[in-house]
């Protein structure tokens, strides 16, 4: 596990850049995560995905399927994917400070 | 090696992005032949094992030479097939669903040219790169995974296990002496990813172990809901843990009596590793086949609960599997597949004429189904 710094932010990260720590995660992992996800601006469309992510995760103990969080959002996958070039998964996911997603992907 | 950049800019990802393309259409690497005569095609013929011949309706002939492939190839050997196919196939060439690599020639005159050449090519140590045979009533290449070379979740090696097979079957690579085609297959772990559950013979990683669980990251790793409904037997449920330095976190527990060694909760949770290297091995699985020829597509059963993993050569594994072969080229009817034979002669003939031990593991326990494998006749021979 790899330790990176920003802001003055300290975070556990992994070698796919997920975080070891659904509780270490702080508005400024986002940003951190921002540049290597390619995203510019983060819009309040963003910031909607994240929230719905992290609520749905601490509700349930696991992150929602792709259909519940289109459901949820009102964004259809291709708009995710608009908002989050790397994916559901890698890049929203990774931002809102969830697991890395497992199984056979 | 300094960084060499192929044009894309990191600062901008979707600059320039190409995406949604799909394959090749693979009419563009069509021999001319084939093109020509693409579903016109009259009758074909195996002339002799590994090589065939295809006449279509205008007369045009395709012979086709298959060699064995490792599937695991490096890009040297790659080249080295594209060298065969510039030299003797106008540069064309494929690769079957069983991974075997095919030239073909347009005329008969081409064949013992690229043969004599195929047959020459060797490695260092000293095995065949392009063994020419896998057609007809013999065994093909063997359909395999990933193993210890690239995959998290095997209970023994894919390509270790091949080569160890194929050296002991590759006269029959190279024959034609079945009853019918005899498939094997090869997975890792009961993911099977692969062809293990439909093929005459089957090698299948297998553990023996629960798994480990590594409660100070399980949480934080795992989706816990994820690895509870991943578990078949319902093994798994949720439970407070207290760590040593006595902080409580949330975590699993497994009912080793319920489990018995997925490894599903593993993929799904890398807090709970299973391999081990004592437990590990290989299960073996027979009478599977997917056609529909004379009867309908079987699973394949499994035969053998567990053989050790016995690096680099698993010999006990080969032998019984040589075994296996033995007894069906010598007992089957012509056309009968292992499975259509097991079941002709019944399952306890089958153990009989292998000499494989029939242990409680092989019969099944798991749920309402089980109950169908059981016998409910007095039909049996002693």
């Amino acid at each position: 596990m790899a330790e990176v710094e920003f802001k003055g932010k300290k975070f556990v990260v992994d070698e796919d850049g997920f975080l070891e720590d659904f509780n270490t995660y702080t508005e400024e992992w986002v940003e951190f995560c921002m540049k290597e996800e390619g995203i510019e601006t983060l819009t309040e469309e963003h910031w909607n995905v994240i929230n719905i992510l992290q609520d749905y995760y601490k509700k349930n103990g696991i992150a929602p399927m792709v259909r519940v969080l289109s459901k949820l959002t009102g964004f259809k996958l291709k708009h995710i994917y608009e908002l989050f070039p790397s994916g559901p998964g890698k890049g929203a996911c990774k931002m809102a400070g969830l697991p890395k997603p497992t199984g056979c992907v | 090696m300094a960084f060499v950049s192929s044009g894309y800019n990191p600062a901008t990802p979707m600059e320039n992005r190409i995406t949604d393309i799909g394959p090749r259409h693979f009419e563009e690497f069509y021999p001319p032949v084939i093109k020509a005569n693409k579903g016109k095609w009259l009758y074909h013929e195996i002339i002799e094992p590994g090589v065939l011949v295809h006449v279509a309706e205008s007369g045009d002939e395709i012979y086709t030479i298959r060699c064995g492939g490792a599937r695991l190839m490096s890009g040297t050997l790659i080249r080295e097939i594209c060298d065969i196919a510039d030299k003797h196939c106008d540069g064309y060439l494929r690769f079957t669903t069983r991974n075997n690599i095919e030239f073909m020639v347009d005329s008969k005159d081409k064949v013992e040219a690229l043969k004599a050449d195929l047959k020459d090519r060797k490695f260092a140590g000293g095995s065949f790169k392009f063994p020419i045979g896998g057609t007809g009533a013999g065994i093909s290449n063997i359909v395999h995974t990933q193993g210890w070379i690239h995959c998290h979740t095997p209970a023994t090696d894919a390509s270790g296990t091949v080569k160890a097979t194929m050296d002991e079957v590759f006269t029959d690579f190279q024959d034609m002496r079945l009853p019918a085609k005899l498939r094997i297959a090869m997975a890792c772990c009961l993911n099977m990813c692969g062809a293990v559950h439909c093929s005459d013979i089957a090698i299948l990683g297998y553990h023996r172990k629960p798994p480990m669980i590594d409660h100070e990251y399980l949480d934080k790793q795992c989706e816990i809901p994820l690895a509870i409904a991943s578990c078949p037997t319902a093994a798994i449920k949720p439970a407070k843990h207290e760590l040593p330095d006595g902080t409580k976190v949330n975590s699993l527990a497994i009912n080793n009596e319920r489990c018995m060694y997925c490894g599903n909760c593993y993929t799904m949770c890398p807090s709970l590793p299973i391999s081990d290297t004592e437990g590990d091995g290989i299960v073996l699985m027979v009478g599977g086949k997917i056609s529909n020829r004379i009867n309908p597509p079987k699973f394949s059963k499994v035969v053998v609960a567990f053989i050790e993993n016995e690096m680099p050569r698993w010999p006990t594994m080969t032998q019984v599997i040589r075994r296996m072969v033995e007894a069906y080229a010598s007992d089957a009817r012509k056309y009968e597949r292992v499975g259509d034979w097991a079941e002709r002669i019944g399952w306890e003939r089958f153990f009989e004429k292998c000499e494989i031990e029939f242990t409680h593991h092989l019969i099944d326990d798991f749920r309402d189904h089980a109950y169908y494998t059981w016998r409910q006749t007095t039909q049996f021979k002693f």
